[in-house]
């Protein structure tokens, strides 16, 4: 059955669809639709128009001088396989494999699964780990929002309606000498596959060559209204040995910045358990050597 | 005596031909995306069918504004129930259902009226134009609740529809002798069938004289019964056609006579085509479900390991609507002993409304819930005993020596029982236990069925079935039936055993999908029964085919026609393989003398005697045994639970098609063991609030467990060749046996189900690592009603 | 009113070329303007996978792809994995032999899901098992499935 819209605009370069935003109020930009046809379908959201990201040229990977710049229409299937994220954001990897099933994987973009900005989005956990940043444009121009500042709440972001995001950069990362790095991502659902995370863990954690922990970056999707860096826990885990009441304080801490809720996927006090799992797991994992 | 002989039209055990493993005849048409589906079907004119439904549970009508929506460009059709020609009535058994509601809804999803519109968006468009006022009324959504006085009322008659029972010896004596006595209440969420394809039809008016309805379903007979009763036409001028099949398990047994009839009513009133198909939120919050029920159990056995008494009292969540809940209850109620020897018995069955999700048929068919209760007491009164659950389960499982049922039913020997039990826990160790990893515990559990075959006594009326065989004159062969195929191997069962029984290659053979005005109403497909009552007229079609071909090849032969069998391709003198001609010759010798080369045939049960006030009597026809043993892996921690493995071990009789058998019992696994492990229905004030892929979660291709399989063919049953029936038999035992390996790994007892991963951990309580996280006590705040 | 928007596509193979409303999905632009009805719409929201059609050889569920969107792609659909000389996909002849089908119905997706498995050369199973986690089937409990697609792997191979 046809998605009630009536009017799909297909720009060619990203100018041209920031002005058809402008132009058309209460247009909504779509890349792979694989969150937005949905919502149009059942109901939750409705527009007359949609300004097509498709044919704009935002797909694409570079290195440049912030860091890796990965173009918001690249889809989770070519973040999955690409190289460079694997071996330096090895967390981003993880999850753009883990979004959906691999059909979807083929189309969902990195933009877009930013753009939805859905409390439970498996892409914001790595990239708030890696301090990205965004680069937003609208007919007014660009601008730079640090991933952390990005969020509001649920579905809500700090883009306007007539903006789009152009691309994600990944600032470069150093490992200092003798220092062992640990990165990944994991999410808790009700199967292995194809599932929405009910709470997800971005890790990242280096140990330093007298075996305390260097840098450390933890966040959190599925259990508050953003996706968020669990700061509190950093702090406590930040110069330590990761002993075993280190690494309770550390659970304890993460807990203080859950505000999980009751959905029909899992209660909150399911979450806040599962959370504590994830982070439990990851600090044996790294403890253990 | 011989299992296979006394039976009427079956060959002697050692003709029996060999297992068919050809490649299904419909298997090509589907991988190359050719077979039409219902939905794939459309005519000149057709119109796009949508219902406007109730959104609450239990509500008067007090408007239902239609003008709006007749008005919009191009709905062509807005219709209630004072539009109803017939009888405003579906319901397969019992008339408590009206097709479209007058003054009152008693379900989320109740029909109100009906839309036929040029397009699907006109049709969605018109739904959403009818005003409809409800003015809430009391509703009661858990079965024993809806029981207590003072509930509100579903009916005006009270909310219990029925109770069922079984009694058998004296429960207070051997109560006296139990050394050890176990009492649960087991609570057992329901099951959305998932089918891949919606639910769907296509009704074709010709004037109000007559309709043909194509449909998706697995008893065109039903659909043909309640069109004809909804437009108040004869039923021969009703012809119902079964489309290719996207899955029913159940769900397609009676429910699709709805959607039918409302597609029936717009062509009637139309004039023109109207195909409905459902969304797939509308299929899941509107089409029958697995019943949800409560099982209280008191079981007792004795210092040497022996049962002595076993009570159970089962409330059944039926909804707001009978549908075929009496006829689940019936097979729950005898089923729910399990295939053990009890001296004293008693059950109860009680068969609720509620203004829930409807229950209805769904592959087991109340089976696989008593299973789960009865498996999880054997374990319990094992633990309590001292006893290994596998050598609890050896000391009362039935035998050839102790073969009397719970209903009275002297089991046919042999009794396999004992034999699947231990052939499971042979196979389970000849390959080393799955290896757990941080946080995961392995455990083990079994699960056994005594499974009556073909349906209960209480709907023998329905079992009959009838066939055509038509012998073409090149010595193919079409054959039609009245069973339907949904993926479970019909066609290619019919297929072999027709190929069998004519002597001719599967290829030769073609089988057509039912058509009610081709061949006399054969009942549902259901009860495991389709190889058997289509397999059986078949064989009843061909040996009267026989009467006029066996003369005519014994004179191509030059023998009496007593000495021709049919092998290979040919007509041959037996013990003389050499004096032989072609089928075809036959077949063309019989056309150029015109000879009748088409046949008929006819299967019905034997009569058998039942009380159901006692639950005495032949429950069934005859009984098969199976054993599963499935070996999890249960993350403890989020209490995440993977099926690593099954061994499947069943009585089969015959195997008739050997990628069949495995493939209905690679399926019933994976479809119980979605059923225990992550399938819930999260059911508020009636409505469904996961009607969707995204939070109804089945198990995907990385959940398939390992799977083997071993078939004993040693005790016949009543199918062709001796084959008993697979298709419920594949699914009952594996949720019990997931269930108990997972309580075997975490050390505790769980009561409900979907163990879905909060039930696990706040089952765990204080043995969980963070259970200091946990804000509510352990019986609180799961939500898996 | 709706502004149709013009869609130029190499459908399996074909250059053709459609009209249609802005809101159409690429699913029923293939089922009811292409008249290919060998993909099927089972859930409508991309969780089910029976619409899985290639999208410039990649995979996608169809309900969620606006046919607008397909402007200069090439889409290939169940009824174009045959070969050029009409036989079947190895893939499609793996899932017949290995009684990999049964209701049919998630059966045309998953054939294009397994012949992008195929095309992609994955080796391991426990991979493959991943990737064909996206096509839901109620009917086989995925063993035959797996296995077919195991063979037709090794079939690709043994082609080269």
């Amino acid at each position: 059955m046809d998605l009630p819209i009536r009017r799909l605009l297909r720009p060619r370069d990203p100018e041209e669809a920031v002005e058809l935003l402008a132009r058309y109020p209460g247009a909504l930009p779509v890349a792979g639709g694989t969150d937005l046809v949905v919502q149009l379908r059942s109901g939750k959201v409705s527009a007359e128009t949609l300004v097509d990201l498709g044919g704009v040229g935002l797909e694409g990977i570079a290195e440049g001088a912030e860091g890796l710049v990965i173009g918001a229409a690249t889809t989770m299937d070519a973040i999955a396989a690409d190289g460079r994220i694997r071996a330096g954001w090895p967390a981003l990897a993880q999850a753009a494999s883990q979004v959906g099933a691999w059909p979807i994987q083929c189309r969902a973009t990195l933009g877009g699964n930013l753009a939805n900005a859905s409390p439970a989005a498996d892409t914001a956990p790595p990239l708030l780990i890696a301090n990205a940043q965004l680069r937003l444009l609208s007919s007014r121009g660009t601008r730079l929002v640090p991933l952390a500042e990005f969020f509001l709440g649920p579905g809500r972001s700090v883009r306007t309606p007539e903006e789009i995001i152009l691309s994600v950069t990944l600032p470069p990362r150093t490992l200092p000498a003798h220092a062992t790095l640990y990165e990944r991502f994991t999410k808790v659902g009700p199967r292995r596959e194809q599932i929405i995370s009910v709470v997800s863990l971005a890790a990242r954690l280096v140990v330093a060559g007298d075996g305390s922990v260097g840098e450390v970056a933890l966040a959190v999707g599925a259990v508050a209204p953003t996706p968020r860096r669990a700061r509190r826990a950093e702090a406590v885990l930040a110069g330590r040995r990761l002993t075993g009441p280190v690494r309770r304080d550390a659970i304890a801490a993460l807990q203080e910045e859950l505000a999980p809720i009751d959905d029909v996927r899992a209660p909150a006090w399911y979450r806040r358990v599962a959370a504590a799992v994830l982070l439990d797991r990851f600090l044996a994992e790294v403890a253990g050597g | 005596m011989a299992p296979s002989e006394g039976a009427p039209g079956l060959p002697r055990a050692e003709a029996l031909p060999p297992t068919g493993h050809h490649p299904r005849p419909d298997a090509w048409g589907k991988v190359l995306g050719q077979t039409r589906y219902v939905g794939d079907l459309s005519l000149p004119g057709m119109l796009h069918a949508a219902l406007v439904t109730s959104n609450r549970a239990s509500a008067r009508v007090r408007a239902l504004e239609l003008s709006a929506a007749r008005s919009l460009p191009e709905v062509v059709a807005v219709l209630t129930a004072a539009d109803v020609p017939g009888a405003n009535s579906v319901g397969v058994i019992f008339p408590d259902q009206p097709l479209l509601a007058v003054d009152r809804v008693r379900m989320v999803g109740e029909r109100l009226a009906l839309v036929a519109a040029r397009s699907r968006e006109a049709a969605a468009a018109a739904v959403g134009a009818v005003r409809v006022e409800l003015d809430p009324l009391p509703s009661v959504h858990d079965p024993v609740a809806a029981l207590a006085p003072g509930a509100p009322l579903v009916h005006e008659g009270g909310n219990l529809i029925r109770t069922f029972q079984v009694v058998r010896g004296d429960v207070a004596r051997h109560f006296r002798r139990a050394t050890v006595v176990f009492e649960a209440e087991y609570r057992i969420g329901g099951q959305e069938h998932a089918y891949l394809e919606p639910q769907g039809c296509l009704a074709v008016p010709e004037g109000r004289q007559r309709v043909t309805v194509y449909a998706s379903c697995q008893c065109p007979f039903y659909v043909q019964q309640a069109v004809a009763r909804v437009l108040g036409l004869s039923l021969a001028a009703v012809r119902v056609i079964q489309t290719p099949t996207g899955g029913g398990f159940g769900g397609k047994e009676d429910y699709p006579s709805e959607p039918a009839a409302c597609a029936a009513l717009l062509a009637w009133h139309t004039g023109l085509p109207v195909r409905l198909v459902y969304s797939r939120e509308t299929d899941m919050q509107l089409s029958s479900k697995r019943h949800a029920m409560v099982v209280r159990h008191r079981w007792g056995a004795d210092g040497a390991g022996k049962l002595c008494f076993a009570e159970v009292e089962t409330f059944m969540d039926a909804g707001a609507y009978v549908g075929l809940s009496t006829v689940v209850a019936e097979r729950a109620n005898v089923s729910a002993i399990g295939p053990y020897h009890v001296p004293a018995v008693r059950v109860r069955t009680h068969v609720v409304y509620t203004n829930n999700l409807f229950g209805g048929a769904f592959r087991g068919f109340g089976a696989p819930q008593v299973t789960v209760a009865g498996e999880a007491t054997m374990d319990a009164l094992a633990r309590r005993l001292g006893l290994d659950p596998v050598e609890f389960r050896r000391r009362n499982v039935l035998d050839d020596r102790r073969r009397t049922t719970c209903t009275g039913t002297r089991l046919e020997r042999p009794v396999l029982a004992r034999q699947c039990l231990e052939r499971a826990v042979e196979l389970a160790a000849t390959t080393p236990p799955v290896a757990a990893g941080r946080g995961e515990k392995v455990g083990t559990g079994v699960g056994l069925v005594l499974y009556g075959c073909n349906l209960h006594h209480g709907g023998q009326r329905l079992d009959r079935s009838s066939a055509v065989v038509i012998l073409q004159p090149d010595g193919s062969v079409v054959v039609r039936v009245g069973l339907t195929e949904m993926g479970q191997g019909l066609l290619v069962a019919v297929q072999t055993v027709a190929a069998q029984a004519l002597g001719v290659p599967p290829e030769a053979v073609e089988v057509c999908l039912p058509d009610t005005s081709t061949v006399a109403d054969s009942g549902p497909t259901v009860a495991s029964r389709g190889a058997l009552a289509a397999g059986r007229a078949v064989l009843d079609a061909v040996r009267r085919l026989r009467r006029r071909l066996d003369p005519v090849a014994a004179e191509l032969l030059h023998c009496p026609p007593r000495q021709v069998e049919l092998l290979g391709g040919h007509a041959r003198v037996r013990g003389e393989p050499e004096r032989a001609v072609p089928i075809a010759q036959v077949a063309a010798e019989m056309a150029a003398r015109r000879i009748e080369a088409i046949a008929t045939g006819w299967y019905r049960s034997r009569p058998r005697r039942f009380d159901a006030a006692s639950g005495q009597g032949g429950a069934y026809d005859f009984y098969a045994v199976a054993c599963h043993l499935a070996q999890v892996v249960v993350d403890a921690e989020l209490g995440l639970v993977r099926v690593a493995r099954v061994v499947a071990v069943h009585d089969v009789g015959r195997v008739l098609h050997r990628p069949a058998l495995e493939g209905q019992i690679h399926g019933g696994i994976v479809q119980g063991m979605g059923w225990a492990t992550s399938e819930r229905l999260a059911v508020r004030e009636g409505r469904l609030e996961n009607p969707s892929f995204t939070d109804y979660v089945i198990p995907t291709a990385s959940d398939a467990p390992v799977v083997e399989i071993e078939a004993i063919e040693g005790a016949a049953g009543r199918g062709p060749w001796g084959s008993k029936g697979i298709g419920e038999p594949s699914l009952i035992p594996t949720p019990a046996a997931v269930r108990n390996a997972v309580c075997d790994a975490l050390g505790i007892e769980l009561f409900e189900l979907p163990l879905v991963p909060p039930v696990i951990v706040a089952a765990l309580g204080q043995r969980h690592p963070f259970a200091w996280l946990r804000e509510q006590p352990a019986d609180e705040g799961v939500g898996v009603r | 009113m709706a502004e149709p928007v013009r869609v130029r596509l190499r459908l399996n193979g074909e250059l053709r070329e459609f009209s249609v409303p802005p809101g159409r999905r690429l699913l029923d632009l293939l089922r009811e303007d292409a008249g290919l009805t060998g993909t099927k719409e089972g859930c409508g929201a991309g969780e089910c996978g029976a619409c899985t059609v290639l999208l410039n050889g990649r995979p996608v569920t169809s309900c969620l792809v606006l046919a607008a969107s397909c402007d200069g792609c090439e889409v290939t659909t169940v009824e174009g994995l045959l070969a050029a000389t009409g036989e079947p996909h190895p893939v499609q002849r793996a899932l017949v032999e290995a009684g990999g089908v049964q209701c049919g119905f998630c059966t045309p997706g998953l054939a294009v899901t397994g012949a992008a498995i195929i095309a992609r050369g994955v080796g391991k199973a426990p991979e493959r098992s991943r990737l064909i986690s996206g096509n839901l089937c109620r009917c086989t409990g995925y063993l035959t499935v797996l296995e077919a697609l195991e063979r037709a792997g090794g079939a690709a191979d043994g082609a080269e």
